[in-house]
């Protein structure tokens, strides 16, 4: 055998054994009988570790709290945590590491297909695995199995809620359609709003519509010429930008395009700001404030004492999901009076309107993932964001898996 | 009538930055032979050194980012590239996805994978008016420049010994050093001009985007690549001619496709380029160095 063929197959037969041994150390050490163990098998490295950090910092500060109190049921909550690397082919790798360890409960991460890999591993183990944010419905019993959650309010309904806020509220009454085809939340958010917008305002008030691919597209020089050309102008822009949408917005802007533009959770956050200085005019749905000023005092709180323990606020309001994973397994915990995954999952999808830090949240045995929740719409003024108030839509979309 | 003017601003405007994409690209491939995805890196890195450096007196921080990209491109093929100069072109392709990688995820590492805002050049975003058309200063400066590079890269190619010796070197490498041309030397300097190129390019990338983000020179050097192969590998007009022409097409198609088709434009746009090498396998321009001589 040459030298690789030894170090590869030498490195594969050892592996398995020295992953064993260890698991079978902290085995022994998770079946303490004073703690239990929460999981946590998401991206600490990678393209999506950003997305999954605030949601995870959030949940360990949520079982700080509930170990402050003398722990869930009288254990202490430990958690361990294994790396996917921001890749699904080692997220169920990373499941199986964190279950062997004992996890009686795993937060997987933050979108379908980087945390599905994950969540079956924990389905095939019978064991809960909650998504922080996956906002995609088929992250439940449909797509994964009747122990996967997610602790996201749906894509469809975050764009309903938009247009009848848009629509009520703000009382708009034209709206231009610019959608980013590169991922499928904003494909699915922008057909969600239409869909409502055209229920509330009528097909004619769709003035205009265009496409963008958030990373083919190194300009969208084509797209502004549209909109400017478009007679009559509408009276907002259904922004449906996400990870690279700053770029999008500043070039809107640069092209003096100061329509209000109305955008989703994907675009939370003041870290791109700096992209667009004294932006004015942008609205934006989201889970919550992070900024200290929601109308919610428990999110402030939240927020204080994030940045207490971490030494930097939340980036986005993604993080409250995090916390409310720990928080919805942990009321369903004592509720069950029992760790036992069934007696748990029962109490979960009992869920009617429970209020969390995330607001109020539904499970049924059918549904994992919540409809109704009212998002938190911030109007940015001169680089700050606003809160406007907490809104949902009159018209529940129908779900389609 | 405004719109189809302000349209074919907009496309020789997209075309200009690909073009100058290109012309990076095509230098090092009609001399190395060398498919060099890592270029795509040379101009992220270029991006975000701009990051760090915005608040800096402008021309500063255009040449610290010139400087690093400068360097960055002698390193790589000082350490990458050199060990393996005399092995076949796929293994150089696989080293340079490697480089690619490699520094794609030291950015992740340092700087997360999030994008970074920052407002570099602002002014250069607001545009002039003509008329009822809109030109984006930053547009006419893109255009600008990649004539003005073009044509110095042009002078510096035929002018210069290390020039001439380059291109003698793209004809018959071993015959070039048989005469006496400095191999390590040669491929240096083009390295160290594909690195400046890069550099230029991430100046006016970041200007228009105001944003950093790991991969997002990745577009950028894949229209370089496709506008070597169309513009005729190894043809310096040829490439900026490439890049100028797929810029012109998406944002044409952009315009005149219909909703429902607009999604599916990469699609139209790369059937374009398929048609052109059917049409020209060879390519648009064809190199000297590329002409088979029996």
């Amino acid at each position: 055998m040459n030298r690789l063929g030894r170090l590869v197959f030498g490195s594969t037969l050892a592996a398995p054994a020295a992953l064993f041994a260890l698991s079978a150390l902290g085995g022994s050490a998770a079946q303490a009988e004073d703690t239990v163990t929460v999981g946590f098998p998401v991206a600490l490295s990678g393209f999506v570790a950003p997305y999954d950090d605030g949601p995870r910092k959030a949940a360990l500060l949520a079982i700080d709290d509930i170990n402050a109190k003398g722990g869930l049921l009288g254990k202490k909550i430990v958690t361990v945590e294994a790396d996917t690397k921001s890749d699904p082919g080692q997220g169920a790798t990373a499941a199986t590491e964190v279950l062997s360890q004992g996890a009686k409960m795993v937060m997987v991460t933050c979108d379908f297909d980087f945390g599905a890999p994950a969540a079956l591993v924990a389905e095939s183990q019978n064991v809960i695995a909650f998504s922080s944010c996956a906002a995609d419905p088929k992250f439940g019993v449909q797509g994964i199995g009747k122990n996967a959650y997610t602790m996201s309010t749906t894509t469809i309904s975050q764009g309903s809620t938009l247009a009848d806020w848009a629509f009520k509220e703000s009382g708009f009454k034209t709206v231009y359609l610019l959608k980013d085809t590169m991922v499928e939340y904003t494909k699915s958010l922008c057909d969600s709003f239409e869909t409502r917008w055209t229920e509330l305002a009528g097909a004619d008030s769709i003035v205009g519509r265009d496409t963008f691919h958030g990373m083919n597209d190194t300009s969208i020089a084509g797209q502004i010429s549209r909109l400017k050309a478009t007679d009559p102008q509408p009276d907002f822009v259904m922004f449906c930008g996400a990870i690279n949408g700053a770029s999008a917005v500043r070039q809107i802007r640069a092209a003096g395009i100061n329509l209000p533009l109305v955008a989703s959770e994907s675009m939370d956050g003041a870290y791109w700001l700096e992209s667009v200085p004294n932006l004015s005019d942008f609205y934006v749905a989201v889970y919550g404030s992070v900024f200290g000023n929601d109308p919610e005092p428990a999110v402030n709180d939240f927020v204080k004492r994030f940045t207490e323990k971490f030494g930097a606020p939340p980036v986005t309001g993604h993080a409250l999901t995090g916390y409310s994973v720990i928080e919805a397994w942990a009321k369903a915990v004592e509720r069950a009076n029992s760790f036992d995954t069934d007696a748990v999952r029962a109490e979960l999808d009992k869920f009617n309107g429970e209020q969390l830090l995330i607001g109020k949240t539904s499970f049924s045995p059918e549904l994992h993932i919540n409809v109704d929740r009212p998002m938190l719409v911030m109007k940015i003024v001169d680089g700050k964001h606003e809160p406007v108030g907490r809104f949902v839509t009159e018209k529940l979309p129908e779900i389609k898996f | 009538m405004t719109y189809a003017v302000q349209t074919m601003v907009d496309a020789v405007s997209v075309g200009a930055l690909y073009a100058m994409s290109a012309l990076g690209i095509g230098l090092l491939f009609g001399i190395m032979r060398l498919i060099n995805f890592a270029q795509s890196e040379f101009v992220t890195v270029g991006v975000y050194t701009l990051m760090l450096s915005a608040g800096l007196w402008f021309p500063f921080a255009a040449l610290l980012a010139i400087v690093v990209v400068v360097l960055l491109a002698l390193a790589v093929e000082r350490a990458a590239f050199r060990p393996v100069r005399d092995a076949d072109p796929a293994t150089l392709l696989i080293t340079s996805f490697a480089v690619s990688y490699l520094l794609q995820y030291a950015l992740v590492l340092i700087f997360g994978a999030r994008p970074i805002g920052f407002d570099l050049l602002p002014q250069l975003g607001q545009p002039v008016l003509i008329g009822e058309v809109r030109i984006p200063r930053l547009n006419i400066v893109t255009i600008v420049v990649t004539v003005v590079l073009m044509a110095a890269v042009a002078l510096f190619l035929r002018r210069t010994r290390i020039g001439i010796e380059m291109r003698a070197a793209a004809v018959d490498f071993r015959m070039a050093r048989l005469l006496g041309v400095r191999a390590d030397r040669v491929i240096a300097v083009a390295f160290g001009l594909s690195g400046l190129l890069a550099a230029v390019v991430s100046v006016l990338f970041a200007a228009q985007t105001g944003t950093a983000s790991p991969a997002m020179g990745l577009q950028l050097a894949l229209v370089g690549f496709v506008a070597t192969v169309i513009g005729g590998m190894g043809s310096l007009p040829g490439a900026v001619l490439g890049g100028l022409a797929v810029g012109a097409v998406t944002v044409l198609l952009q315009a005149v496709l219909p909703p429902d088709l607009r999604v599916y434009r990469e699609a139209f746009v790369y059937a374009a380029v398929i048609a052109v090498l059917v049409l020209r396998p060879q390519g648009l321009f064809r190199s000297a160095a590329m002409r088979e001589r029996v």
